[in-house]
């Protein structure tokens, strides 16, 4: 199975041509569904554009100076990242300055002219983000790829973006933690809209673990409506008693479209098949494992 | 700015130097760097502030306001060129993000070419670099710096072509053996019981209980195309390399020239912001004389013009001719304060070499200008009273070496009893006035002027009765105010007092009746007494 084009399809498929890839971890496999995502998206001629909300790419992982997946971005793509990342050679075409810093210095638009491998780190604020896809998007960017990291979901609101979401082995002690943790990232990130012809209850701003908990304890029945899915302050088995005891709704839902898992961790190993399998089940997402190019589909 | 050197903070509080300088402040950074050097001038330095007034008035004349928005908004996205040509200057190779900084700024400043001086050592750089303009902003190191770079570029494309077709064919053939539709590019997962014996090609990187993580490994011709691809990489960093230095060492040569051209924008930037204050409020310049003076008709005090304006409100303009130290009385907010302000107003913007606010007006240059009074940030601590603050502030003032201030005290003594604190008052002025100091001083207490025998100036205060607002609404109590106040400030020559209003805009703002009427009740007749 070419699971980078299904991923690319699937991002596709509404219409969207911006997709953020969000992990429920570090080394969750977010680069390398990224990776697969991105050649795809270059074998079929998309003019493409990726930046990362924190740091991809990189040869070592700064925590544990271990082998990261790198990114070989093809000519043609454009990046976002901190100026002091490109790479020196093979030179890139600079396109233009941006107004977004990281700690690896401004951020700057780029243009890759001959393959190379490179580091994306791009703006870490929402606003940041969001007008960086635009800029994408006003460079020609057919296809634009963010690595978006968990809490920094606030980047998505606003947006018309496509979501994956990815869990590895590395970012949990079982399968089990790994399958909940991803649980809980779809049932935020994919509450649906709210029915407006049933009782609801308007949350004004961001619906913390604590007032969830009070609208629990009062036992309210009503329909709990947040703007979107990011304005869901809660993570974890809290999300997974949220989402149970409370009919979460949004105004904007998110357009979550696939999962991915990479059952290689740094220190453990699952069975891959049957945590695709459970992450499938527990998101109710087809669920792609690039390592093994299979997909499990939820139904 | 450094307006320090001519007011203190309490001052630069009391007159919204904050306000003025959102609005002088320039659009890049070496804008923002000649600002921070920018100083108010000191007394002998009448002539530059006249030339710096009229070059800032002759080009708000001459340049449409439309214009100065298209080159501040230029300067705004302008780099600032400093870091690079430092760099340069240093001996350092230029990475392509300094070259694009170098480009966008030479851009700027050749759109500037009317107001900045382009030397042919920086012409020369902008014509080297124009060589790596990718589209109407971007750089790209390009062949056109050297021939030599297209060649070793086009040899690490093929070179990568062969490797990634080499590759690929390895790919294909584990794919097809693994019985899967492609490979990723990197490690990829091989369950054990579908395949007992791996393809040729494919390595173990790790083992698992029921799967092996693989790799792809080279044959010796993918190899050999890698080593090719690694080796013609290497070129082209040696040559790319090559040219980046020839850059550098010729930003080195014209460093001095680029960094005096920065300079040139940075102050043109400063100046352009003062171009369009003096557009957007009708500023003139003022005539700078040697002679103690602060003389001004219709002059406003902007950051009350613009709160006003805001909320759909005229602003009156007000004149004053002060050539000594000077009382001014006037009704409660009839805008003494406002008066005040604008003088300590005008005469800072007339030492900065600024056109002012107003009709026409004349000022000396001075060497502090100070305000005493409400309306500043108290900086003293809790201790003291306000009538102590003051006097510790007044000591403060009068113990600086300034040798032509220009004070601005408001209502100084107020909160101590009247009698004593016009003495008080009497003492200051003759004190000041035997300094040779020129003073402003506004006051509710009456008869000072005429006892220190000094100029006396008034608001002219209401027309006439302000018609009652409904109770509670201070908004519109302030523009029934403001309808019925007349804020001209005029000399006062028969030395007759001037009423507060105090009893009928207590009235106004709401003040219960009867005590409004009992006191209106008292107060004529004690001047029946």
């Amino acid at each position: 199975m070419r699971v980078g084009q299904h991923l690319l399809e699937l991002a596709r498929a509404g219409g969207c041509s911006s997709l953020f890839v969000v992990g429920t971890g570090k080394n969750v496999g977010k680069t390398v569904a990224m990776r697969a995502i991105a050649d795809a998206a270059t074998a079929r001629g998309l003019r493409l554009g990726m930046t990362s909300i924190g740091r991809d790419g990189e040869a070592v992982d700064i925590s544990d100076a271990l082998a990261k997946p790198r990114l070989f971005l093809r000519p043609g793509t454009i990046v976002a990242t901190a100026r002091n990342l490109l790479p020196p050679h093979p030179a890139s075409e600079l396109l233009d300055f941006t107004p977004w810093t990281t700690a690896s210095g401004a951020v700057i638009l780029a243009r890759v002219r001959d393959a190379a491998y490179y580091e994306l780190a791009g703006p870490s604020t929402a606003g940041g983000v969001r007008a960086c896809v635009r800029r994408f998007a006003d460079l020609g960017c057919a296809q634009i790829v963010v690595d978006g990291a968990l809490d920094r979901v606030a980047a998505l609101a606003g947006g018309n973006d496509a979501v994956i979401v990815s869990a590895g082995a590395s970012a949990a002690r079982t399968m089990e933690d790994a399958v909940n943790d991803v649980r809980a990232l779809a049932a935020r990130l994919c509450i649906a809209r709210v029915d407006r012809s049933q009782p609801f209850f308007e949350v004004d701003g961001a619906l913390t673990a604590a007032h969830a908990s009070r609208l629990a304890s009062q036992g309210e029945r009503r329909q709990i409506v947040v703007r979107d899915p990011t304005q869901i302050a809660i993570t974890g088995k809290a999300m997974l008693g949220v989402a149970a005891r409370l009919q979460l709704r949004c105004e904007r839902p998110l357009r979550v479209v696939a999962a991915t898992v990479a059952s290689i961790g740094r220190d453990r190993y699952f069975e891959p098949r049957a945590f695709a399998q459970a992450v499938a089940s527990a998101t109710g997402l087809p669920t792609f494992d690039v390592y093994a190019g299979t997909m499990v589909d939820a139904a | 700015m450094k307006f320090a050197n001519v007011i203190d903070s309490t001052t630069a509080s009391a007159l919204d130097v904050a306000w003025l300088n959102a609005q002088l402040e320039p659009m890049s950074e070496p804008g923002r760097r000649a600002y921070d050097e920018f100083e108010p001038l000191r007394p002998g330095h009448e002539q530059l502030a006249r030339e710096r007034a009229s070059a800032v008035a002759d080009l708000a004349a001459r340049i449409d306001p439309s214009e100065v928005d298209a080159l501040r908004d230029a300067l705004r996205t302008m780099p600032d060129p400093l870091p690079a040509i430092s760099r340069a200057a240093m001996g350092d190779m230029l990475e392509d993000a300094n070259l694009l900084e170098l480009l966008r700024f030479l851009d700027v400043a050749q759109r500037l070419h009317e107001h900045v001086t382009i030397t042919d050592g920086v012409r020369r750089v902008a014509a080297l670099l124009e060589r790596g303009r990718a589209g109407k902003f971007g750089f790209y190191l390009s062949e056109k710096f050297d021939a030599t770079l297209a060649v070793v570029r086009e040899k690490a494309q093929a070179a990568q072509a062969e490797f990634d077709a080499s590759r690929g064919r390895l790919a294909q053939r584990a794919a097809r053996e693994l019985g899967r539709e492609e490979l990723p590019g990197g490690e990829f997962i091989v369950m054990r019981e579908s395949a007992n014996v791996l393809p040729k090609g494919v390595r173990v990187v790790r083992e698992a209980p029921t799967y092996l993580l693989c790799e792809l490994e080279l044959d010796d011709e993918a190899l050999e195309a890698l080593a090719k691809r690694d080796d013609a990489s290497a070129r082209v960093a040696v040559a790319e390399e090559a040219v980046r230095a020839a850059i550098s060492a010729h930003v080195r040569e014209c460093a001095q020239a680029l960094e005096a051209l920065a300079d040139a924008v940075g102050a043109f930037d400063v100046r352009l912001a003062q171009v369009r204050f003096t557009q957007q409020y009708r500023c003139v310049p003022a005539e700078i004389v040697a002679e103690r003076t602060l003389r001004f008709t219709d002059a406003c005090y902007l950051p009350l013009q613009s709160e006003l304006e805001a909320q759909g409100r005229r602003y009156e303009p007000i004149s004053i001719d002060l050539s000594e130290t000077a009382v001014l009385t006037g009704p409660n907010m009839g805008g003494k304060s406002i008066a005040l302000r604008t003088c300590g107003f005008i005469a800072l913007l007339a030492a900065c070499g600024i056109p002012v606010p107003a009709h026409d007006a004349q000022s000396a240059l001075f060497d502090e200008i100070a305000w005493l009074g409400i309306g500043a940030q108290e900086e003293l601590g809790g201790l003291l009273s306000s009538f102590a603050r003051e006097v510790v502030r007044l000591n403060e003032l009068l113990a600086r070496p300034a040798s032509q201030p220009l004070l601005l005290i408001d209502e100084f003594a107020r909160t101590t009893t009247p009698h004593e604190g016009k003495a008080l008052l009497i003492a200051l002025i003759r004190a000041l006035r035997k300094r040779g100091h020129l003073a402003f001083i506004a006051t509710h207490l009456a008869g000072v002027a005429a006892e220190a025998q000094t100029r006396h100036f008034a608001v002219r205060g209401l027309r006439n009765v302000p018609k009652g607002a409904r109770a509670g609404d201070l908004q519109a109590a302030l523009a029934s105010l403001a309808e019925s106040m007349d804020y001209a400030v005029a000399e006062v020559r028969d030395g007759g007092a001037r009423q507060a209003d105090a009893v009928a805009l207590a009235h106004l703002l709401g003040l219960d009746d009867d005590i409004v009427a009992e006191a209106a009740h008292v107060l004529h007749g004690e001047a029946a007494t």
